[in-house]
């Protein structure tokens, strides 16, 4: 109706059309028919609900909302995808979860949902468009009767404009109707003028939201000495002080704080504990007047445990024979603290491998070389356990001895393990052959002495700091000293009780 | 005036040969307009009064918590690693899922005919809204710095230059909710325009007639209008049918996109979509039986719509069943033992108690309803429905927190467990779903009143046909 409606534009009360109103939407269909086969064709019917059939009986033509629908939803296809592709192949290409730049499959989500995005909204907002609306005033209203046609009363419209309007015909048409009331709806006499508070109380509004954009705006084009104000940090400024500047917040006003007295960085305590170390670095430093001792373990000892253990060969364990058995002779000369496995070009070394403690036999320029001057370290060597020894110990000792270093040295710890015999066997000239734990320069050795070997390597032998933890190197120390009490035994260490038949077996081993 | 004559008292028996009628009392359309129009115009009962006196601090706690935590930082939640999807993420799926039954029963339900409809959508269209609301909070204060979520829109930034990634689930889930939220929206206020015009012509007061008027934006109830707008109303239904299955689909793509056991599986889509549903139609029931209760809507909202609705949440149930299992056939029919040790420790991991408590309130609980006391009885159905919203809760719980818990690598496998500000924002978000929904009963029409009137007039004629016999 509203598509036809005449505007306001006659100042003097003037007459619309009729209004007819049924109590319900039968009679108001067969009203309807009558109109409509009366000629008129501007009507209309006002009805709390959609009365089925009044189409047909006002004769309203369909209408053309489904284009709308259909263009937008096209519309809002194609905006989709080239949005997507544009924005992710185009402008700002790059690769992700290995998907092509164009990959259509990703994009459809998007696309339905603007799809429908799209065709929803404009179906509504056409629909209201075709129907006029929003639309506050209408001069159907005029009348407090019609009030009721949203709650349970139908009203018949016909009007003024019509081709064919006659008042008196179409109130005589309408009575015949059996109406409930039929009246001529004419303009409201009220003033067309807005109340003023309601002006003042929009303008007040729409001024009101301006504020905090003006503000902004403000802020942003103004000069100011001031620094920034900052809704959200977003982490540029944080509350903290930088390195090399100053606080009041100590005496001293420096924002660097030293460490507290006693503080061990965090790494450090294995520097600094004999019990990592195997040596007592203070008695060490004040043996040889190295001062910087401590420095020298710092420096050297992480990197040999990264240089060496990835790939450490299952080469023998106990190092020191091989220093003066074996190719290191040239070397030695000239470190005095290096007992890392500075592997010299062993080509000295070649031997009849095997078993026993040949290797000092076997090699004369290593039985020529004195064992001080061949690098043996002057430390102050731990000579006791520095952790509880007990079966426990013991049994760890044996079972990391058995793991790691009998492969070389053997079961039995004279340097007889599979890979040395099968060294020998090979007789290359590189192999040095693994130390047998019961030469006698090891047994002489203090037990620092040896943890520090299998600490840092010796010779061909790696450092096993990182397969061996402080104190499963210490436990392998005690399983090579129980295998050196074990082979170089006299009847006195037997326990009284024990000593039964034991020459054979004091007979096999030499 | 057209009136239902209904002589039958309990309308969920369905007798051959005659139409049950979908509402009861002797209706007229006036008396319809007064049972719904009344309810803004005469003050709120008490009961209201007190539910708003819980609900509205619980709403300004939500707010005071949303603000802790832009100013603190996400750290106040229980996110952490391995499970950095915790509880918000629960949430907003759970709310998303809520957000479903509106859509349904305006869109779907409009499609297929089903005029029981029209005494509820509005309430669960409205009901559709606010929970999409609480939903769409989640994530945009999971992002962390919650005042760049709009980083989330592809718009041109002079700070970026760069765009959203679209080939990533999350931000079809924004399309997908956000599309979702605002067509539901336009739906949900275009078919209120009518009845907003309603309680305009009934205003007594000035001002409630002027803002009701404009609300209602002129409507006349002209035939040409009602023709568009009925023709508006059939393709908004037919737009809103594929959108409402879309969206927990996107959502449940959140999940399935990704490598995770437990969530890279393609029964995701039709699973999420039956919760959805089911969860959806829970909470009408949560909220409409006390609504009918309290406003004495008992004519309108019968007991054979609450039958109805009764059974939709049987079948949709079922089929939340039938997925759960389905997931433990694919893990043991998979053969593989990553997929079936997901599933295997979400029933018996550490986290049994979710699971359990999931599958006693998604899976048992709605098999009540196959007995008719339990679809008859107000009380114990709503009671049951309470049972489906916690486990329907604690279903996107298990699949969010399981899976994360226990991811790829085992040394980073951890436990989640919530803060008091993840409690707080649950609750809060309860908060702010019922008081809107408290706004909503005070001020908008919560029943459909021209389309009950539509149903009613077609019945009328209906009824009169098989008097007359098949005459028309």
């Amino acid at each position: 109706m509203s598509d036809h409606k005449p505007e306001k534009t006659v100042k003097p009360p003037r007459a619309f059309g009729w209004m007819a109103e049924y109590a319900d939407e039968n009679q108001l269909l067969a009203a309807a028919r009558q109109v409509r086969d009366a000629g008129y064709t501007r009507t209309d019917a006002f009805t709390p609900f959609p009365v089925h059939g009044i189409d047909e009986a006002l004769g309203i033509k369909p209408t053309v909302l489904p284009w709308f629908t259909l263009a937008a939803g096209a519309t809002g296809t194609c905006v989709a995808l080239a949005m997507q592709i544009w924005m992710n192949a185009v402008d700002y290409p790059y690769i992700i979860s290995g998907k092509p730049f164009v990959s259509l499959p990703a994009f459809i989500p998007v696309a339905f949902e603007l799809t429908v995005l799209f065709a929803a909204f404009t179906t509504v907002f056409a629909m209201l468009g075709l129907n006029g609306l929003p639309r506050f005033s209408n001069p159907v209203f005029n009348n407090p009767k019609f009030d009721r046609s949203t709650d349970d009363r139908f009203f018949l419209w016909v009007d003024s404009n019509d081709k064919y309007f006659n008042s008196d015909k179409v109130r005589s048409l309408l009575e015949a109707t059996t109406p409930l009331v039929v009246e001529e709806v004419r303009e409201d006499e009220s003033s067309e003028k807005i109340p003023r508070p309601l002006i003042i109380a929009i303008l007040t509004m729409i001024l009101i939201t301006l504020v905090p954009g003006a503000i902004v705006l403000n802020i942003r084009a103004a000069k100011s000495g001031s620094p920034r104000w900052h809704v959200f940090f977003d982490m540029d400024f944080q509350p903290k002080k930088k390195t090399q500047s100053t606080t009041t917040l100590f005496a001293d006003n420096r924002v660097q704080r030293l460490p507290v007295p006693g503080t061990i960085a965090r790494g450090d305590l294995e520097l600094s504990d004999p019990y990592y170390l195997g040596y007592d670095p203070d008695a060490t430093a004040a043996l040889t007047g190295q001062t910087g001792l401590r420095l020298v373990g710092y420096s050297q000892e992480p990197s040999e445990a990264e240089a060496i253990d990835p790939d450490a060969p299952p080469v023998p364990q106990e190092p020191t024979l091989d220093a003066t058995a074996g190719g290191e002779v040239t070397a030695s000369e000239n470190q005095a603290g290096d007992v890392t496995n500075n592997v010299s070009p062993p080509e000295a070394g070649v031997q009849e491998p095997v078993a026993d403690d040949a290797a000092a036999a076997v090699d004369p320029a290593a039985a020529a070389v004195d064992p001080a001057a061949a690098g043996e370290p002057n430390y102050a060597w731990l000579t006791e356990f520095p952790l509880t020894v007990d079966d426990k110990l013991f049994e760890l000792g044996k079972a990391k001895y058995e793991q790691n270093c009998s492969v070389c040295h053997g079961f039995s710890g004279y340097g007889d393990g599979l890979v040395a015999r099968r060294a020998a066997a090979l007789a290359q000239g590189y192999w040095l052959a693994p130390t047998s734990m019961h030469d006698s320069r090891i047994q002489e050795q203090a037990i620092g002495r040896i943890y520090y070997t299998i600490t840092n390597g010796k010779g061909k032998m790696g450092s096993y700091a990182a397969s061996l933890n402080a104190k499963e190197r210490w436990a392998v120390v005690l399983y090579v000293r129980a295998l050196q009490r074990s082979q170089n035994a006299s009847e006195a260490d037997v326990p009284p009780g024990a000593v039964v038949a034991t020459d054979a077996k004091a007979e096999s081993q030499p | 005036m057209a009136s239902i004559a209904s002589p039958v008292v309990d309308n969920t028996i369905d007798t051959p040969g005659r139409r049950t009628p979908l509402i009861t009392g002797n209706q007229t359309y006036t008396s319809v307009t007064h049972m719904v129009a009344r309810i803004s115009e005469e003050a709120q009962p008490a009961i209201w009064w007190i539910a708003f006196a819980i609900a509205f601090p619980l709403l300004l706690m939500f707010g005071a918590l949303i603000g802790y935590l832009i100013l603190t930082g996400v750290g106040v939640w229980g996110n952490m690693s391995p499970v950095f999807w915790g509880w918000p993420i629960v949430n907003f799926v759970f709310w998303v899922g809520i957000g479903h039954a509106g859509t349904l029963i305006s869109a779907i339900l409009f499609l297929f005919r089903q005029n029981w409809r029209t005494s509820i959508n509005r309430a669960a269209e409205a009901m559709t809204i606010f929970a999409v609301i609480c939903a769409g909070t989640f994530p945009g204060i999971h992002v962390g710095r919650a005042w760049l979520a709009f980083w989330l829109t592809p718009y041109p930034s002079l700070n970026l230059w760069m765009w959203p990634q679209f080939r990533s689930p999350l931000l079809w889930d924004v399309f997908a909710v956000g599309t979702y939220a605002s067509v539901s929206l336009v739906f949900w206020y275009m078919g209120m325009i009518p009845d907003l015009a309603t309680f305009r012509d009934r205003s007594k007061s000035k001002w409630r007639r002027m803002i009701y008027g404009i609300l209602s934006l002129g409507w006349s109830g002209s035939s040409r209008h009602w023709m568009r707008y009925e023709k508006a109303y059939t393709i908004l239904a037919a737009l809103a049918t594929p959108l409402v299955l879309s969206v927990h689909t996107v959502v449940s793509f959140d999940f399935a996109v990704s490598q995770l056991p437990g969530w890279h599986t393609t029964i995701f889509p039709p699973y999420f979509v039956a919760g959805a549903i089911f969860s959806g139609f829970g909470m009408v029931l949560t909220l409409l039986i006390p609504v009918r209760a309290i406003y004495n809507l008992k004519d309108l909202i019968t007991p054979r719509h609450l039958d109805n609705m009764c059974k939709i949440i049987l079948a949709t149930g079922s089929m939340v069943g039938l997925a759960y299992t389905t997931e433990f056939f694919m893990a043991w029919y998979s053969q593989n033992p990553y997929e079936f040790f997901t599933f295997w420790n979400r029933a018996f991991g550490p986290y049994w108690w979710a699971y359990w408590a999931m599958f006693l309130c998604n899976v048992i609980s709605p098999q009540l309803f196959w007995f008719r006391i339990f679809r008859t009885n107000t009380v114990l159905m709503w009671i049951v429905t309470i049972f489906v919203n916690i486990g329907m809760w604690f279903e996107r719980f298990v699949i969010t927190v399981t899976s994360l818990s226990r991811d790829f690598l085992p040394s980073s496998w951890g436990y989640f467990a919530p803060t008091w500000v993840d409690i707080g924002m649950l609750v809060g978000s309860f908060g702010l779903f019922t008081t809107l929904f408290l706004l909503f009963c005070r001020y908008l029409p919560i029943v459909a009143i021209a389309e009950v009137k539509g149903v009613m007039s077609q019945q009328a004629h209906a009824d009169h046909r098989q008097l007359h016999g098949s005459g028309h």
